[in-house]
């Protein structure tokens, strides 16, 4: 019992990563006032990415910067459709998505002659502590949301930041470049995306599937709702939602172990958890919440 | 006049674009472009019958996404309505041999999946994009354990339980475009279309004339879902007959319609030759798997691009300014 504990625990801490760090990354995208919708696809091109270099340098640490980098890129590229370009955001989005997904499969394609999963790559270390092992990137995730509440509340930075996601004009007179606050805030939201991206391959799975990121984009975009648009409640959120993820990778399992019966086309019940209960999560929390007032609006210099 | 060229050239533009970006990423990936491109066209396009039958969906979850986009809310559940319109169709065609039944029922089921995420995001204030996307997930997954569970065909393991032979139909890409048609008559020449139109271009003067915001996302929700519950049954009832475990019967058809419904401009008419168009694209993408060994994943990078390309309209209008300025310059 106390061990069942222990396992889903693990699994939890191993879940919220790319659901904290995401969420985080899309809060202070959000509150410059863009809506990036493509974290999906920012997930699985890093991922990508990723596993192409820890593949062939088999250095994981090298695979995490190129998944940074793959992140802060496609971010610069939604920052200018959003903020130059005056694109629609959403759209944009949708698009990029497509784009990411057919992209890296087309290249998986290329590269290894598969069209499923890439071979298997380094993985970076984890920590066990008795019962428990825990991915040293959960730790690095709470640290970023930590960090980043303080940047975004007690910092004047910050301040200007969420002042051009609240009201451009303002902080236009203030003397803030909205413009540019925007793109490099999209910037450091998709880098973060990024490295979320990349370590569902070398801080967890451990190769590139079709399916890796399995909506876990939209999961931690449902979190920056939840958060009330805060990163440390993005850093609960990212708990919450990854212990439901955790739930329905453990509970099939579970059930084979005990009653030594193989589900297969039941697995496939197990696995709405995570979506359903992110839905029952937000429906009741959603009302009170309140998002920047000037999010998903090109601002227009008159 | 000069505006609906510019909407024309815009499209236009756009496809160009990602047919380059297209053709670079292919050279990238060591395709010849000019191959691959050749043999997209000529078999996409070469057998119309079929083209016309693979567009039917298409085009329904077209409609699914821009009748809803008029009205400034993101339908991107065009998967899911598909999936329980598809499901519904096949049950009822199962069970009672009737296909006029099944149509409607199918897209019945559609229309109350996408009328429950206009309501949460009503009633309870929830971006209709999250709960498009977990709902999406979940009947992805429901559907799945349901065909490989319950309703797989004894003598066809892989598969769900037939269409009976009775509760087929033909024609299924006449009824599609009678539906656009009607749907372009409801947005253009009724007070119910005006109000849709009006809230979604200014949600301002909307409220200003006393329209019930809720009342338009709901309606409007509810014609989208409809429409990509009948692109599931016809989907099922003309065209494949039963879905097969892995879902990739169903899988995609409603993603795809989010870049059809850009690429005809949200206009119903439009999007029957986006349908037609995006239809060849997927088919020829088959052909370019089957002839050169390129992933059909080749059509997702095509409508990726384009549907990017497509989110940018003002950067169109700043090159055709240019133009026209030199012109007259």
């Amino acid at each position: 019992m106390l061990e069942d504990v222990f396992v889903l625990l693990s699994n939890t801490l191993f879940s919220m990563v790319p659901l904290v760090l995401a969420g985080v990354g899309e809060v202070i995208t959000e509150r410059s006032g863009v809506v990036n919708i493509g974290l999906e696809g920012i997930f699985i091109l890093s991922a990508f990415l990723t596993t192409v270099v820890t593949f062939y340098t088999e250095n994981p640490y090298l695979g995490l910067i190129i998944g940074i980098l793959v992140g802060a890129l496609s971010g610069l590229l939604h920052g200018i459709i959003s903020v130059y370009l005056k694109g629609d955001q959403i759209i944009a989005g949708v698009g990029f998505n497509s784009l990411a997904y057919g992209i890296s499969i087309l290249s998986l394609v290329a590269l290894w002659h598969s069209h499923g999963s890439s071979p298997s790559v380094e993985k970076m270390p984890v920590i066990i502590i008795g019962h428990l092992t825990i991915p040293p990137m959960a730790i690095v995730a709470i640290l970023v949301g930590v960090i980043t509440w303080w940047w975004l509340y007690k910092t004047p930075s910050g301040l200007k930041l969420r002042a051009c996601g609240e009201d451009p004009r303002a902080a236009e007179a203030m003397g803030v470049n909205v413009h540019r606050t925007r793109l490099y805030a999209t910037m450091v939201g998709g880098a973060l995306t990024g490295l979320g991206g990349a370590y569902l391959v070398v801080g967890w799975i451990g190769q590139f599937t079709k399916f890796i990121s399995a909506g876990r984009g939209f999961i931690a975009l449902a979190n920056v709702a939840f958060s009330n648009w805060n990163p440390l409640m993005a850093v609960v959120g990212g708990i919450i939602f990854g212990f439901f993820d955790a739930l329905s990778i453990y509970v099939p399992i579970k059930i084979q172990k005990t009653t030594g019966r193989i589900i297969t086309a039941e697995s496939n019940l197990f696995r709405i958890i995570p979506y359903i209960g992110t839905l029952l999560v937000v429906t009741i929390i959603m009302k009170k919440v309140k998002a920047p007032r000037a999010l998903g609006k090109p601002y227009i210099k008159e | 006049m000069l505006k609906v060229n510019e909407k024309t050239l815009e499209v236009i533009s756009s496809l160009i674009f990602a047919f380059l970006i297209g053709a670079i990423v292919l050279t990238l990936l060591g395709y010849n472009p000019a191959k691959v491109y050749i043999i997209l066209f000529k078999y996409g396009y070469g057998n119309l019958e079929y083209l016309l039958n693979k567009s039917t969906p298409l085009i329904l979850t077209g409609l699914a996404f821009s009748i809803p986009a008029l009205a400034g809310v993101f339908n991107i559940g065009g998967e899911s309505q598909l999936y329980v319109g598809a499901l519904t169709a096949l049950l009822v065609a199962y069970y009672t041999r009737n296909p006029i039944l099944a149509l409607i029922l199918g897209g019945i089921a559609g229309g109350a999946l996408g009328l429950f995420i206009g309501a949460l995001r009503v009633y309870r204030g929830i971006n209709e994009v999250i709960t498009a996307i977990m709902i999406n997930w979940t009947m992805f997954y429901i559907l799945a354990y349901l065909i490989s569970a319950k309703y797989h065909d004894p003598k066809n393991p892989h598969e769900s339980v037939p269409v009976p032979s009775e509760a087929r139909i033909g024609g299924i890409f006449i009824i599609a475009v009678l539906i656009a048609i009607l749907y372009y008559y409801l947005l253009n020449f009724t007070e119910l279309g005006y109000k849709l139109r009006v809230s979604g271009l200014s949600p301002k003067s909307a409220r200003y004339a006393g329209f019930n915001p809720s009342k338009l996302i709901l309606s409007s929700m509810l014609l989208g879902g409809l429409a990509a519950g009948l692109g599931g049954a016809l989907l099922v009832l003309g065209i494949t007959y039963a879905i097969d475990d892995t879902l990739s019967t169903v899988y995609g058809v409603g993603f795809t319609g989010i870049g059809i419904g850009l690429l005809g401009r949200n206009n119903p008419i439009g999007i029957i030759f986006s349908g037609i168009f995006m239809s060849g694209l997927i088919i020829g993408g088959q052909w370019v798997e089957l002839k050169t060994g390129a992933p059909p994943e080749l059509a997702d990078t095509l409508v990726g691009v384009i549907v990017i390309t497509l989110a940018v309209p003002q950067l169109y209008r700043e090159i055709f300014k240019r133009i026209r300025r030199e012109k007259h310059a």
